[in-house]
């Protein structure tokens, strides 16, 4: 049983390198953006085409991006870095404008170092540490406006209301559609997986955001019909895991494809470049600032420190995801030099030790000499969640 | 630690000494010079032997320049540090951890005193005495460890978890400034929060990035930020702080930054080198008034220093152990430096750094709101600038101190610097024709490791 969508996806995706040449041809500008809080509408209501940089896996490239910041900077920034020093990937070659934002300030070097060493075109969003503030909103408010200046000066034309509450409906569709296309990947006889749904919200970072969302709302139906009502229901022998921490963008399935060849089945995850993103995003106010706020005050990215630890809202809403997905297990991923989630890990393995929910913690990057040490370990901690998950429903029954 | 092994000050040294200034306190008492003849000839050699070490390339060796009486005295301040700091919070004054590289005017306005990680951990190292240096590193080391393993491997700079989770150090607050040139410093102020010492405040006093100090509102949140600050600290001590607080305390400031740019100036402008590069570092960082915890203590001893080097530039006296015609090297980088001793021994000497200096050399306005001046200054530390802006700044200390070459040095595991190392470098070069070189440096133990004094060796010869 296939959903025959996907196939469709990737055939688009492929042809979009092209699309975009051809858009920027007739006058089209591309904007390139990375980072946690970019408020993506924004982008899109002002006419131009937003694609998300985020790539990982090639340790080549790493290399090369390293010797333009430096060897103690996280791989995915690394990568980032090289992939503009080369300027081979399809979709960078088709960026006008960078956008960047300041919630990593890793990911903020990487703007200055692209900025100074490529002569890119960056418009940087800065972004409050102290968030959670009043004073840090109005700071992040007055951020989002001088940024959409910013961009409004590149695109020739004002940040219009009408357009930006077509683009605000439509992104709230894609992010309601993902979320319910989210649901049938963790559930019993699943007909999608998490890696292919995975795929599917890595897909919308490149794709035309109106076709991505038909081809989303396709998906859905499919779906719908393969398996009218998905239930997610925990099985002993399932090996559920949750995968928490760095991001794992495009190009880096090195440990997915480890799970899943060990006998692991991924059901959810809080990555930044999986569904947390999409979850929790309420425009109260269709403006610069009311579409900005939107997104700080989202679950908040681990690059921004949070003091106290009751009332974290990152961990609470991984309490959550661990909850609906069912899951047996947390795969902490932490990518090298990637400090905002290395610097938690054992805080979060403690805490999630004390809800009994078993935690394994790699710790990695994009060579592959790491590759069979990873997989020895991933083998043994499903494994261990198997057996606990079988003991613990034979104890029930 | 065998007797022999430790350094003494000649005693034919002890009257000459005796005579220099007196240090005033904050509290308004006082150390004579023979209370710190005595201090440091009876006391602290008993108490911290590792401090006398007569190993030429350990970091921390005290200065041999005994005829400068800074060289003393602000070892005099670092030693006493654990006796000074437990009586000033005996007596209300609330201890904060801050970032190195940052000015202290707001916490010291309201009550605190504002202690950065070299200075937290000099008052921690004071709680065990009678170490040798063998076991004073053993010890460090050991206790550093803990916060890896309580945090990251991969970190740099761990906001004092080691000693104030792990080792029971008394810190009220972890409230450095977040984002300035350290990436490390926000997380490890979160990392408290696991740690079993539940009764430390925290705070993250934020720093705007990109083109701060021109955007209003980024001025505007930063003075939000401080007034947060002062009033936290404020409830601490016990007392209400007023923006006429921070303006005294803008202007005692103030006083150390003109004195230190004035006493950079004076050095520069010497044929021969005043001081070695080791008291010049000590001296210019008084200038910050953070440094020993005791802001007026610090301004004595450099108002004093300011005059014993303006003498030494007019009669032409060179520091001892420092070549005539020395290599002149300028150091860029947070948190590491070269040994000078060793620097020295190749016929190099160090000119300047832009860590700190970028702080000590930024003043702040005196009239008008004290939070906005003071705000829109430390927004403008020519350190936090654009690569362009920092670069400009950092040129211009190259060519006041005329320096021969520039060594950018980033401790491991630092993210933020070592990311523009490289940037910095190619623009002077560009800029300049003045050579660089880029290191990282591996923590290791009481010295530097030979194969990163060697490749320094190698660029001092180079530029010889």
């Amino acid at each position: 049983m296939s959903v025959k969508t996907l196939e469709v996806i990737r055939k688009r995706l492929n042809e979009r390198p092209d699309e975009l040449r051809k858009a920027r041809a007739h006058g089209q500008k591309v904007v390139g953006w990375t980072g946690y809080n970019i408020p993506e509408e924004i982008i899109h209501a002002l006419g131009f085409i937003p694609i998300r940089i985020a790539i990982g896996g090639d340790d080549r490239l790493v290399e090369v991006g390293g010797r333009y910041a430096s060897s103690k900077n996280c791989v995915f920034i690394r990568e980032i870095v090289g992939a503009f020093a080369e300027n081979e990937d399809p979709f960078i070659q088709q960026t006008d404008v960078l956008a960047f934002d300041a919630t990593c300030l890793q990911n903020f070097r990487a703007a200055e170092v692209i900025e100074y060493y490529f002569k890119r075109d960056v418009v940087v969003l800065g972004v409050p540490r102290n968030f959670y503030w009043e004073e840090g909103q109005e700071y992040f408010v007055n951020e989002a406006n001088e940024f959409t200046r910013l961009l409004e000066e590149r695109a020739g034309a004002k940040l219009d209301g009408a357009k930006l509450a077509e683009s605000v409906a439509l992104y709230n569709d894609i992010r309601k559609t993902l979320k319910s296309i989210y649901h049938f990947q963790a559930a019993k006889d699943n007909v999608i997986s998490w890696e292919e749904v995975f795929d599917l919200i890595q897909a919308g970072d490149l794709l035309d955001k109106k076709e991505y969302l038909t081809l989303l709302q396709e998906t859905l139906a499919e779906l719908q019909e393969l398996q009218p009502e998905p239930v997610i229901e925990a099985d002993g022998a399932d090996g559920r895991i949750f995968i928490s921490g760095s991001l794992i963008p495009r190009g880096d399935r090195k440990l997915i494809s480890i799970i899943s060849a060990v006998g692991g089945r991924i059901v959810g995850d809080d990555l930044w470049t999986g569904i947390l993103p999409h979850l929790d995003l309420d425009i109260k106010e269709i403006s610069a600032a009311g579409v900005a706020l939107g997104y700080l005050n989202r679950t908040p990215h681990a690059a921004l420190p949070y003091l106290d630890l009751e009332s974290d809202r990152r961990l609470k809403k991984l309490h959550e995801l661990l909850a609906e997905s069912k899951a047996q297990g947390v795969i902490y991923h932490t990518l090298r030099y990637c400090d905002p989630f290395t610097f938690k890990a054992k805080e979060t393995k403690d805490i999630l030790n004390q809800s009994d929910i078993p935690v394994l913690e790699i710790h990695t990057e994009y060579a592959g000499s790491d590759y069979e040490a990873m997989r020895t370990r991933v083998e043994a901690f499903v494994e261990m969640i198997k057996i606990k998950a079988e003991s613990a429903a034979e104890v029930a029954a | 630690m065998a007797k022999n092994d430790l350094y003494e000050y000649p005693k034919e040294l002890r009257e000459e000494f005796e005579a220099t200034e007196t240090i005033q306190f904050r509290d308004g008492s006082q150390a004579t010079g023979a209370d710190i003849w005595h201090y440091m000839t009876e006391v602290a050699p008993k108490k911290y032997p590792y401090a006398y070490t007569e190993r030429k390339y350990v970091d921390g060796r005290m200065s041999r320049d005994i005829h400068l009486p800074s060289a003393i005295k602000h070892n005099y301040l670092l030693l006493t540090m654990n006796d000074r700091i437990n009586k000033s919070r005996e007596n209300g004054s609330p201890v904060i951890f801050v970032q190195g590289g940052q000015s202290v005017d707001p916490y010291y306005a309201a009550g605190g005193i504002a202690l950065r990680p070299a200075s937290v951990g000099m008052w921690a190292r004071g709680r065990h005495e009678g170490l040798g240096l063998n076991e004073e590193v053993f010890r460090r080391h050991k206790q550093k460890e803990k916060a890896y393993h309580a945090i990251s491997f991969e970190a740099c700079q761990t906001a004092g978890y080691e000693t104030i989770q792990e080792d029971g150090l008394p810190v009220d607050m972890v409230a450095p400034f977040s984002c300035l040139r350290c990436s490390d410093i926000s997380y490890g102020v979160e990392a408290h929060r696991h740690g079993p010492n539940k009764t430390v405040k925290l705070m993250n006093v934020d720093y705007p990035l990109r083109h701060q100090a021109d955007k209003p509102w980024a001025v505007e949140y930063f003075a939000q930020n401080i007034r947060r600050l002062t009033s936290e600290i404020g409830k601490m001590a016990g007392r209400e702080v007023t923006d006429d607080d921070l303006s005294k305390e803008i202007k005692l400031h103030n006083e150390g930054r003109r004195l230190a740019i004035d006493t950079a100036e004076v050095w520069w402008s010497a044929d021969l080198p005043p001081t070695n590069g080791l008291d010049r570092r000590h001296i210019l960082q008084m200038g910050g008034m953070e440094v020993h915890g005791d802001p007026s203590a610090s301004l004595t001893v450099l108002r004093e220093s300011n005059a014993y080097i303006r003498e030494r530039v007019k009669k032409g006296i060179k520091a001892e152990g420092v070549v005539d015609k020395p290599v002149r090297l300028f150091i860029c980088g947070s948190c590491v430096r070269p040994n000078d001793f060793r620097i020295e021994e190749a016929g190099a000497i160090i000119v300047g750094h832009d860590n700190h200096w970028s702080d000590i050399s930024t003043l702040v306005k005196e009239e008008g709101d004290p939070y906005q001046n003071l705000a829109h200054a430390i927004l403008s530390y020519p350190y936090e600038q654009s690569i362009e802006g920092r670069a400009a700044w950092t040129i211009e200390q190259l060519r006041k101190s005329r320096a021969d070459g520039v060594l950018f040095l980033y401790q491991w595991g630092c993210n933020t610097q070592s990311a523009i190392a490289r940037m910095l470098c190619d623009t002077i070069k560009r800029e300049t024709g003045i050579s660089t070189m880029v290191i990282e440096q591996h923590e290791g133990g009481s010295e530097q490791s030979e194969q990163m004094l060697n490749r320094i060796n190698a660029f001092v010869e180079m530029l010889g």
